[in-house]
């Protein structure tokens, strides 16, 4: 049954590379139409590759893990409801696609609905995505409506007879129904919570791919549909982008479940991508196209790098998971002994998603800020402001992010174990190992040779000339040239120097080494205690907590302070014990009453229900008489 | 067949048919109930028949022989197999509304049914759609039926009396629908009926009664 499953999952990956069907290609079914332009081709390729290394990944873990038969038959499902999405060339078949995708990806988050956290997590995301979903589909019927047809191309030829009103309302609906998909900042509350209680493939394969398709909509509808637009559309994303950017690297950084941080950083990341996306709309408006094409590279290119350290995050969660049964990172510790390979592979993840020099994030996010900072200060007071600003939010959110990665690798992974599962744990299977190092490996292309994706992203820029596409975006090299900006960086051969300094020190000290005297071993100093013992270590809550501290008013953590003392006197203590909540302040804030007004009025609609049979047929006829009497 | 004859025989019906309705409101022992069913079955199935026969339409005769066994042998005899099994339950329990004031309301629905429906003799009049009124009461007068009786088999009843009603309707104003299309409905009716004698028969070993509003405390 293993191998069937294996089969199918293969299947899926097969099925989930048309990497060479890049060129549009027109396939006229009854009323489906995939039409997949290049735009389209670079998430599809991207959903696709992140399939391939999931699916591997799957066959292990299902195996250790004892996984149901129904969510691994979903599995493929889920991965082609996604593949399509992209792929759709009419509203119809987009909005069946994106139904298909929303609805595995429920029933996949829902697979260990034993846990009570499970089901609140899948009633949450259930309610968040099919609201998400209404609003993009009153959107995309209004579009079809008044655009003249159900097909994109159509509409497309038709968009400039659109009148203002109807674009605003279009361009603000779809930003909350894809914006609420792809986690930006009041819509993102399922996020952290079904991120983290699906499955680990899962997790990877919504973190990194179908967030991905909130991003896809904007760009498909906003962006190349209905044009540039006015100024504060590219400001509405640019504001959406660096708040969602700075609250989800803020919460992952005082996170201590290594699912949730991962998850909060996608907000993060996906936030960074929309504030890409709204600085390139906002300097195409304003006059700017190289600019514009830059940062909209840098938008694109983070995506892709998202999509390759988030599922190699994700995995090697799950590995952890898998081996310890942990996720709170206070409790997990010691695992690089324990787990070389999984270690590494996170390490990676991590490297890319602090956006240092040689991870997956960094050349993109350099994209970002170099076209932040390029922009032309004379032209638009708004532009000489909005800037700046953007770029403070993108340098804290690296700077936290950093904090954020740093305390998931050392805390989770280096140092002794903090408990005695972490202790027990052991190494993933085969098939989880090479599944992790696909992404790897891809991380590293994104990391040191960027080049190689060069061709492809300069034909997805093609296609967008409504935001300064058809200009030359930036040169992808070995060495990065941006045309206009003086600015260029080369990470490959920043890799080069590092790799040559790296041997040059081994070298040296190895030389230098014959000269020393040998290695001692002597008791370590330990304050005057008696020994030191794992719990003395740095855990992750206290290595946020000067974070927490400076954030204290946006976070809101609540903290409980208990001191016991001795019956004797008061200036001994017995026992502290320190207890820190963390909740996401938003859902708080604006969800709770949303939440309460919505249980009131189920209560007030309660009434009418009393479960007589008759009342229910009376409700049936006294409907059948009023629609009579009002219809003649 | 004449002009007059056919005019004649089509009003009979329809006249018969929401007779049945009103006396269905009237009476209270459940054979009685199965009874005037059967016999609202016959003056349905007279409608196509006199249209097949006035229009020489042997598809129209062949629905109305069909209709005639279905609705008015077949489904009775279910529905009375059904009554036949308990002893205790010939009667309904008091209905939710007195008989008097049940009678008035159907002829208040009677009225309300020609008055809704003129617009539609308007479209086209003729002898079949000037008796869509009556086939239109019956409808409303069937909804007010399931409203306001108790007992299980005389919702049935009332369900009967609705697609009656409906199926009326359809042969008035369209002068017969096609066969397929009433065999289709017609099947439709037969399960029906044979699930609600199932649920009846459930609900009578799970409460030791048919009274529908013991199923109130099903409700959470």
């Amino acid at each position: 049954m293993l191998g069937a499953i294996g089969l199918a999952l293969g299947l899926s990956v097969i099925f989930g590379e048309p990497r060479q069907l890049w060129i549009g290609w027109l396939l006229p079914l009854v009323g489906v139409r995939l039409d997949l332009d290049p735009l389209g081709g670079i998430f599809v390729a991207a959903t696709g590759a992140v399939a391939i290394a999931v699916g591997i990944y799957a066959v292990g873990y299902a195996k250790r893990e004892h996984w149901a038969r129904f969510p691994l038959i979903t599995l493929p499902l889920f991965v082609a409801g996604m593949l399509l999405v992209p792929a759709a060339g009419s509203v119809t078949t987009f909005l069946l696609a994106w139904e298909l995708m929303a609805a595995t990806s429920l029933i996949l988050v829902l697979s260990e609905h034993r846990r009570a956290a499970v089901r609140t997590a899948g009633v949450f995301y259930a309610i968040m995505t099919q609201l998400g979903f209404v609003a993009i589909l009153v959107a995309l019927v209004v579009l079809s409506a008044s655009g003249g047809g159900d097909a994109f191309t159509t509409i497309a030829a038709n968009a400039d007879s659109l009148t203002p009103g109807i674009r605003n309302a279009i361009f603000l609906l779809t930003v909350l129904g894809f914006g609420s998909k792809a986690g930006l900042l009041p819509l993102h509350a399922w996020l952290p919570k079904a991120h983290p209680e699906a499955p680990s493939p899962v997790s990877a394969l919504m973190s990194a791919a179908m967030v991905n398709m909130g991003i896809y909509g904007i760009i498909r509808i906003d962006l190349q549909l209905l044009g540039p637009g006015p100024h504060w559309w590219g400001l509405t994303l640019m504001i959406f982008g660096a708040v969602s950017a700075v609250f989800g690297v803020l919460q992952a950084s005082v996170s201590t479940d290594l699912k949730q941080l991962l998850a909060y950083s996608t907000t993060e990341n996906m936030g960074l991508i929309t504030l890409a996306l709204g600085a390139a709309m906002l300097l195409a408006s304003s006059g700017a196209p190289t600019v514009a094409a830059i940062a909209l590279t840098a938008a694109l290119l983070h995506l892709l790098s998202h999509a390759a350290f988030k599922t190699l995050g994700f995995l090697a969660a799950g590995s952890v998971l898998a081996a310890t049964g942990l996720r709170d990172l206070d409790k997990l510790g010691g695992l690089a002994r324990r787990m070389p390979v999984t270690t590494v592979m996170f390490g990676i993840a991590a490297l890319g998603a602090s956006g240092l020099p040689l991870g997956a994030g960094f050349v993109s996010e350099w994209l970002l800020l170099q076209s932040l900072i390029h922009a032309p200060h004379d032209s638009i007071t708004l532009v000489a402001l909005a800037m700046p600003l953007s770029v403070g939010a993108v340098a804290l959110t690296t700077g936290l992010g950093i904090a954020a990665m740093v305390k998931a690798f050392g805390v989770g992974f280096l140092a002794r174990p903090r408990s005695a599962a972490a202790e027990a744990a052991r190494e993933a299977p085969m098939s989880m190992l090479a599944g992790m190092t696909l992404a790897a490996a891809a991380c590293v292309v994104f990391a040191v040779a960027p080049a190689l994706l060069s061709p492809a992203l300069q034909r997805v820029l093609a296609v967008l000339p409504t935001v300064g596409g058809d200009s030359a975006g930036p040169q992808i090299d070995t060495i990065l040239r941006l045309p206009g900006v003086a600015g260029s960086i080369s990470p490959a051969l920043l890799a080069a120097a590092l790799a040559i300094a790296v041997l040059l020190a081994l070298v040296l000290a190895r030389w230098g080494g014959r000269h020393r005297p040998p290695a001692m071993v002597t008791p370590l100093w330990a304050c005057g205690a008696d020994s030191l013992s794992p719990r003395m270590q740095y855990t992750a809550t206290s290595f946020a907590e000067p974070l927490q501290r400076v954030f204290d008013d946006i976070l809101r953590p609540d903290t409980n302070v208990e001191v016991t003392h001795f019956a004797e006197s008061q200036y001994l203590v017995e026992k502290v014990t320190y207890q820190t909540l963390m909740a996401d302040p938003v859902e708080q804030r604006f969800y709770t009453p949303v939440v309460r007004a919505v249980t009131v009025w189920a209560h007030l609609v309660r009434r009418a229900h009393t479960g007589s049979v008759h009342l229910y047929l009376a409700y049936g006829a006294a409907g059948l008489l009023i629609v009579l009497l009002v219809a003649r | 067949m004449t002009q007059a004859t056919y005019t004649g025989v089509l009003d009979l019906a329809a006249g018969a048919f929401l007779l049945a309705a009103v006396l269905v409101v009237w009476r209270r022992e459940l054979r009685a109930l199965v009874r005037m069913l059967a016999w609202q079955g016959a003056a349905l199935a007279t409608i196509p028949l006199t249209v097949g026969i006035y229009q020489a339409d042997a598809a129209l005769i062949v629905v109305g022989v069909v209709v005639l066994l279905l609705r008015a042998v077949v489904l009775p005899l279910l529905l009375a197999r059904a009554v036949g099994t308990e002893d205790h339950e010939r009667r309904e329990s008091t209905p939710l509304v007195n008989t008097t004031t049940s009678l008035l309301i159907t002829a208040g629905l009677t009225v309300l049914a020609y008055a809704v429906t003129r617009p539609i003799i308007a479209l086209d009049p003729s002898p079949a759609t000037r008796a869509v009124p009556a086939a239109f009461a019956v409808i409303l007068i069937a909804v007010f039926v399931m409203v306001s009786r108790r007992r299980a088999l005389s919702q049935a009843v009332g369900f009967m009396m609705l697609d009656n009603g409906i199926a009326a309707t359809a042969f008035l104003i369209t002068s017969g629908v096609p066969l397929i299309v009433e065999l289709g409905a017609s099947l439709d009716v037969l399960f029906a009926v044979l699930v609600l004698g199932l649920l009846t028969g459930q609900m009578r070993r799970t409460f030791g009664g048919t009274d529908l509003d013991q199923l109130r405390e099903l409700r959470d």
